[in-house]
């Protein structure tokens, strides 16, 4: 066999491989076992401990042009929320788009917990929805300086009632006087619209964030200078954060059973109480892998026709 | 007592009147009317006028932010229209209450680019059509997608927001026709198209990394091995297994050091000792660079930021 061929593969070949490979991964199983990462495992158990009579900022900065990761990021988000019934508010920076998508996933949810005879959110009520604000910088500087000013021009339809009433004469953010009075502030996004939020905002509020794996890597200085309390990045972290809804942290469903998923930093985190865990990114997941093992396949089959065309010229010489 | 002065408006200021008052509405007449005068002024002005015209609302915006920022923020009043203590603690005031107005002013800046990238769209596919320029059946398909759009998602919003009291358009299964032409025309069409797009980086990717990806250096190496490291750990399912490996062996061995051979470990350490720093050491370059240009913007020494 010619292996410097090896460094030769048409790219439309690559591209079918790719093509079948990925397909397969639909077929794999969606509960492959895992060990979230540390930054994701903070996540979950912050989104788990926060107070129920605190309403949880959104800044949802994305489109359906990353739903493999950050679709999951707030699928997951509002799950846990839901599941423990905390009021959140939603708006979108830069991305004209980004609101409607968002409000399609609650929607999705809604309805999703409507099947399962589980309690749904209604606008206004549990949750409310800012709409888009095209200056990220304007809208950050402005919550910082005084949040009741910043929001105050905005208005919201609420559920069982005609016409509408300014987001702060409803039951979400009543109480909210200042940014700090939300419990958490989760930016889900495709860019850099974090740094932004964190510049700021990382002050007056705890934060989070969930983002795309291109994303991700800009994260680590501000998780470890504590600016954000948790993240989840790319698939995995929506993954991750699938599989603690499902397993929780340091939690054993029976006595004496190992916990699936440990952390010594915490001491027992339940998984959600309700409603599904395992969804979209779970779907995904296999897929990752799949596609995953081809790009290293393909790196070290590129190398070996490398070598041994080196080898042979090397040869050839001699 | 707190809530109470929660829910009270906020005391009238030069950036609040009170709602509905006459004096509010001079006001906004002013503003529109003064809004108007500038608008057209401005398309009149001479060609040598429009640089200065433009580096003086530059350094005016920049302006406000820098004394914002430099002014000491006041602190909260204890008591409704508690004046301020001396002439700082007002500017302070002043500047904190003009900066809701300030940041609706970039808002709708920001929002008006959306408008002129519609009017630009426009104009340019339909002069193609009427020339009938190469093409131009695809500026036909674009004019009447962007119509039907536009139409059926006013429509849609409209219905939700002002006709729908009881909530019943939350439940996909109340849609009326427009609400489902509404979704599958955003939702259906549009959003699988943008993902479909989106998609095919993987194959590029693939290709790139196959043609690219050679160990020729040993620079090229580590790169490689990082590379591949940290594309193990992000498969959950091999990170798990190789976990598991390594717990074995320490029980077997009782060997404590071995965990820091755990995949997730090592990728953890390549994240935080390396890759983290190298970011941090980007992001002070970028920000210095950002200041050094800002500051040349709003000084009008960048031709490039004040163009006419």
């Amino acid at each position: 066999m010619n292996w410097s061929k090896l460094q030769n593969v048409d790219r439309r070949v690559l591209y079918v491989i790719l093509l079948v490979a990925t397909s397969l991964g639909l077929f794999l199983p969606s509960r492959i076992p895992n060990d979230p990462e540390p930054a994701a495992k903070d996540l979950y158990a912050l989104l788990m401990q926060l107070p129920e009579d605190k309403p949880v900022i959104i800044q949802s900065d994305w489109t359906n042009s990353t739903r493999g990761e950050t679709m999951g990021h707030l699928e997951a988000l509002c799950r846990i929320l839901m599941s423990r019934r905390i009021k959140f508010v939603i708006y979108a920076t830069a991305d004209a788009q980004a609101g409607q998508v968002a409000l399609n996933v609650i929607r999705q949810i809604n309805e999703e917990r409507k099947k399962a005879g589980l309690v749904t959110y209604r606008e206004g009520v549990d949750y409310i929805y800012l709409g888009v604000f095209p200056n990220a910088e304007g809208a950050g500087q402005n919550m910082r300086n005084d949040i009741r000013k910043a929001w105050g021009t905005r208005q919201t339809k609420v559920d069982g009632q005609a016409g509408r009433v300014p987001v702060f004469d409803t039951a979400v953010l009543r109480n909210m006087r200042s940014v700090s009075d939300a419990s958490l502030m989760v930016v889900i996004t495709a860019s850099a619209t974090i740094d932004v939020a964190v510049q700021r905002l990382s002050d007056k509020v705890t934060m989070a964030c969930m983002s795309t794996g291109v994303v991700a890597p800009s994260l680590l200085p501000f998780y470890q200078a504590g600016q954000l309390k948790g993240f989840a990045g790319g698939l995995r972290g929506a993954y991750d954060m699938e599989y603690m809804m499902a397993h929780g942290i340091n939690y054993s469903p029976t006595p004496g059973q190992e916990p699936k998923v440990t952390a010594e930093k915490f001491g027992e985190i339940p998984p959600v109480p309700e409603g599904k865990s395992f969804e979209r990114a779970a779907r995904y997941f296999g897929t990752l892998h799949i596609a995953l093992t081809l790009l290293i396949l393909a790196v070290v089959m590129g190398n070996v026709g490398m070598f041994v065309a080196k080898k042979k010229a090397k040869g050839g010489n001699n | 007592m707190i809530e109470l002065l929660a829910q009270a408006p906020p005391p009238p200021s030069f950036w609040n009147r009170p709602p509905y008052s006459p004096e509010l509405y001079v006001m906004v007449i002013g503003t529109i009317i003064l809004g108007l005068a500038l608008f057209f002024g401005l398309t009149y002005a001479p060609t040598r006028l429009k640089r200065p015209i433009v580096m003086t609302f530059t350094f005016l915006s920049g302006l406000f932010y820098v004394l914002l920022w430099l002014v000491p923020t006041p602190l909260k009043p204890k008591e409704p229209g508690e004046l301020p203590l001396n002439p700082v603690d007002a500017a302070g005031i002043w500047f904190s209450d003009a900066l809701p107005r300030v940041a609706d002013v970039a808002q709708i800046l920001s929002a008006f680019l959306l408008g002129l990238g519609i009017f630009s769209l426009l104009t340019i596919h339909i002069r193609k059509i009427n020339r009938k320029q190469t093409d131009w059946g695809f500026s036909i398909v674009l004019l009447v997608s962007m119509v039907l759009m536009l139409g059926f998602g006013y429509a849609d919003w409209i219905m939700k927001e002002f006709r729908d009291p009881l909530g019943l358009l939350q439940d996909s299964s109340n849609w009326t026709f427009v609400n489902q032409m509404s979704d599958l025309l955003f939702d259906g069409i549009l959003q699988q198209m943008d993902a479909a797009m989106f998609s095919l980086i993987a194959f590029y990717i693939l290709s790139a990394a196959y043609r690219a990806f050679r160990v020729r250096s040993v620079e090229s190496t580590v790169l490689m091995a990082s590379a591949l490291i940290l594309m193990l750990s992000l498969m959950g399912g091999v990170a798990y297994a190789w976990g598991q490996g390594i717990d074995a062996l320490v029980i077997g061995t009782g060997n404590e050091f071995l965990n820091n051979l755990k995949i997730t470990e090592v990728a953890n350490w390549l994240r935080t000792n390396m890759q983290a720093p190298a970011i941090r050491a980007i992001e002070f370059g970028v920000g210095l660079g950002a200041l050094a240009m800002g500051i040349r913007i709003w000084l009008g020494l960048e031709r490039g930021g004040v163009s006419a």
